[in-house]
């Protein structure tokens, strides 16, 4: 697998223009983890907003609160770290308020059902 | 046996002690003090979460979710594997999230597409009948105003 990657980059390397050489040869740059990682928590994101449709009976509570608490502590500290990580902290705004929203919607559904109850 | 002892001592302790001496050390006080600590702690939210929703009723589990954040700790397991630092503790994290994540797409799919309808029926009536339960000690509980 590992050659096939190797060569398939060989490859890629000639095509990429003198320009962008310094960004692809990165150290954080796109053939290492630390690109496409934090890349990946985009993933959440997009889950996250296709689950806006879902109803706020489905929706977890604990999951909601830990993606935004994750997201609120991680955007501070992609700002702290030597160097900023401008892909991570943006990612992580978004993921804390995706979370923020849907735990909004639960709490407000949870308080409707006990208003309805006690009538 | 008295000499072995004095050569023990000198040689800096045993493990236990050498560890509690590590844990009183500078070095530690300054890594719990960091972001290559705190981090990994707020990370740990998401698989005790997991972990947490695992005994609750599976049509609280969003498929989508799951899967992309089974994808996601694959990566930082990787991430935390190959930054300058180490960092074993948001390894630990990743690792256990993919484990929890892992058990509940098992039992999403499970829910959806092996057990039929009458199946699911029958356990939305369970997990009814424990909320209908759980909230009648809750009212027993508290006195009435």
């Amino acid at each position: 697998m590992s050659a096939v990657y190797r060569a398939a980059i060989k490859v890629a390397d000639r095509f990429v223009p003198a320009k962008l050489q310094p960004l692809w040869n990165h150290e954080a740059g796109p053939k290492t983890i630390f690109f496409w990682a934090p890349t990946f928590k985009w993933a959440l994101v997009i889950a996250g907003i296709a689950d806006l449709r879902r109803p706020a009976e489905r929706l977890s509570l604990t999951q909601s609160t830990a993606l935004a608490a994750t997201g609120l502590i991680w955007s501070r500290y992609s700002m702290v770290i030597i160097p900023k990580n401008w892909n991570l902290f943006s990612v992580n705004i978004f993921v804390a308020a995706t979370g923020l929203y849907q735990l909004a919607r639960i709490v407000n559904y949870r308080r409707e059902l006990e208003a309805r109850n006690k009538k | 046996s008295s000499s072995s002892g004095h050569s023990r001592m000198s040689a800096g302790g045993n493990l236990f002690t050498r560890g509690l001496r590590y844990l009183a050390s500078k070095e530690f006080r300054s890594y719990l003090c960091s972001t290559h600590f705190w981090d990994p702690v707020a990370n740990w939210g998401l698989p005790l979460a997991a972990l947490a929703d695992v005994k609750k009723n599976p049509e609280m589990i969003s498929g989508k979710m799951t899967t992309a954040l089974f994808f996601y700790s694959m990566a930082f397991m990787r991430f935390a594997w190959r930054v300058q630092p180490r960092n074993m503790l948001l390894f630990a994290c990743h690792f256990t999230n993919d484990t929890a994540q892992l058990v509940q797409l098992c039992r999403f799919t499970d829910y959806w597409y092996v057990k039929d309808e009458a199946q699911r029926q029958q356990l939305r009536r369970q997990y009814e009948d424990a909320a209908g339960e759980a909230a009648a000690e809750v009212a027993v509980a508290e006195p009435k105003k």
